[in-house]
């Protein structure tokens, strides 16, 4: 039964087109990444500044296949998961949905397994995209494709992780905040702007154990493609982490929306 | 399949919106085996009513429960009643098909049952085509096909004629008339009394969230018969007729409580010449509204 619960929520991520439309986006936003970090790596920014990694790290080689499946993925995970949850209500198919299924604490719940499962499969297409062409552009400077880089199948397998628990951020989001709209806005704003800018203001200001816990940050951890001067979370704490903002925003959504009316 | 009918039982029901007051202190109750419409003018509180009873507007005060159960505690509530409320409640990037496997996975029900309730409602031909390009009448049908899903002994459809051609909503008629045959409990809303006339036997009326009649619709209908007579010498009708109440409409005379058997007899013994004489047609409407409009007077 509940199983069916999960595989219905799946269906209703794959009939209708969205879901394919968003996936192409990640590898595409991921491909560019990939790219960038492989063309770029062992650069010299400019200004005085240090050389970045070179591709004979391990560093490099996790930040141009790991790290870009991340960075190129999540948002568009995210997004999924919210409107997974927010078009329940744009297209009132909530309504089919909580009499099908009364207890709506379990629908949500289906609704984070089948999104986890989703997300995951957006990590691994996004994976698969970032070791094509990152390699290939690796392969055309010259240099090994690094496949067998220290801790890179533990990172890439964790990013893709982190990608299918940013879908269940989202679904907490559109639990949270139901119009549509507003919803993918205030999620966009605050992971884009927001996040990174507190990032910033705080580490300039030596607040490094605040800002390991934020949702980037704790992603990251799983990551680890080291291309920052930030001290991250182990990465199982990073995920829990991640997990339970799900689990916050999700459970908040799910007590203040069990007795809402639905009209 | 259908074992025992299920009864509705609505005591009490209680919900304010903010200010508003939807629903106020109704009672009611719907019994099986008949088709009941449930009538109202627009914002009576016909939806928010089914809502209650289906579990998802929680009301202020009251209950409403199906075989003494509240929606929400019925195990796979969709083998035991199948609503359908209103007809945009599709995703419009999703094939008909693809709605019915989604709840019929959700509500626990066999994927066979989809091909089934398609078939029933005549959108076998159209199953795979997303709901975007639908007509009215084609959501109607999907929406009925929702309900039926779980061929469940209690059907509650919300304004189910809406958007229907005439020959969808004969063919509606007989599909109920015949579902309430076998002995399930049928609730169909309307605003437009002559829409379910020929199809519901009970009638639950209400309006601003009050109740207003409850009954057969023969009840509803047995207002006092009238026939209208028209002479050149109403005076000498008038005589003839003394024993019934005489009212003057339109230059006409209006007999209440008489047939048309009954007056033409009485004219011709008093030699009274007619021009006219027709029964009054029962206008159900006119019934309908004066019951609706004396609540909000």
């Amino acid at each position: 039964m509940t199983a069916d619960l999960v595989r219905s929520e799946l269906r209703k991520i794959t009939s209708t087109r969205l879901w394919w439309g968003l996936l192409v986006g990640a590898v595409v936003y991921t491909v560019i990444q990939a790219g960038a970090n492989a063309a770029l790596a062992g650069a010299t920014p400019g200004a005085g500044q240090p050389a970045t990694p070179g591709l004979d790290t391990a560093t490099a080689i996790r930040s141009v296949y790991a790290g870009s499946a991340f960075q190129g993925a999540y948002i568009f995970a995210m997004i999924l998961g919210i409107t997974g949850m927010t078009g329940e209500y744009r297209y009132q198919t909530i309504t089919p949905t909580f009499l099908a299924t009364p207890r709506r604490a379990r629908v949500v719940l289906a609704k984070l397994g089948a999104h986890l499962g989703v997300g995951v499969v957006y990590g691994l297409v996004a994976l698969l995209g970032a070791l094509v062409v990152g390699g290939v552009v690796i392969l055309v400077r010259g240099h090994d494709l690094g496949y067998g880089a220290d801790r890179l199948w533990s990172s890439a397998l964790l990013g893709v992780l982190a990608v299918g628990f940013w879908t269940m951020l989202g679904i907490g989001i559109g639990t949270l905040i139901r119009n549509q709209v507003a919803a993918v806005l205030v999620a966009v704003f605050v992971t884009f702007l927001l996040e990174p800018l507190a990032t910033f203001i705080l580490a300039a200001n030596g607040l490094d154990e605040i800002v390991k816990w934020l949702p980037t940050n704790a992603s990251a951890a799983l990551t680890s493609p080291g291309t920052t001067l930030l001290q991250y979370l182990p990465w199982w704490v990073g995920g829990l982490v991640l997990l339970g903002y799900a689990a916050v925003l999700a459970g908040l959504g799910v007590l203040l929306s069990t007795r809402r009316d639905i009209t | 399949m259908v074992q025992e009918g299920h009864r509705i039982d609505v005591v009490g029901l209680t919900k304010r919106f903010g200010e508003v007051l939807a629903l106020d202190d109704l009672t009611f109750s719907v019994r099986p085996g008949v088709v009941t419409g449930f009538l109202g003018p627009n914002g009576a509180g016909k939806t928010t009513t089914l809502r209650c009873l289906l579990g998802l507007v929680s009301p202020t005060a009251g209950t409403a429960t199906i075989d003494g159960r509240a929606y929400r505690d019925i195990h796979q509530p969709l083998r035991t009643v199948g609503a359908a409320l209103e007809a945009a409640s599709f995703h419009p990037g999703r094939s008909a098909r693809d709605h019915l496997r989604v709840m019929a996975l959700a509500g626990g029900l066999p994927a066979s049952r989809v091909g089934e309730v398609l078939a029933l409602v005549g959108m076998t031909e159209f199953a795979d085509r997303r709901v975007g390009g639908y007509s009215l009448g084609m959501r109607q049908r999907l929406a009925l096909a929702q309900a039926l899903l779980g061929d469940p002994p209690v059907l509650v459809l919300d304004e189910p004629a809406n958007g229907l051609d005439p020959a969808g909503i004969a063919w509606l008629r007989q599909f109920l008339r015949a579902l309430a045959g076998e002995g399930r409990t049928v609730v169909i809303s309307s605003h437009v009394l002559s829409e379910v006339q020929q199809t519901v036997d009970d009638v639950v009326v209400i309006a601003r969230g009050r109740l207003v009649r409850q009954g057969s619709l023969a009840d509803l209908e047995g207002g006092p018969a009238a026939v209208l007579v028209r002479t050149p010498t109403p005076a000498r009708l008038r005589d003839a007729l003394a024993s019934y109440a005489v009212t003057e409409v339109d230059g006409r005379l209006r007999v209440e409580g008489g047939t048309t058997d009954e007056v033409g007899h009485l004219a011709h013994a008093a030699g009274v010449e007619l021009h006219e004489l027709t029964a009054e047609a029962s206008d159900l409407e006119k019934v309908f509204l004066r019951m609706t409009s004396e609540v909000t007077a």
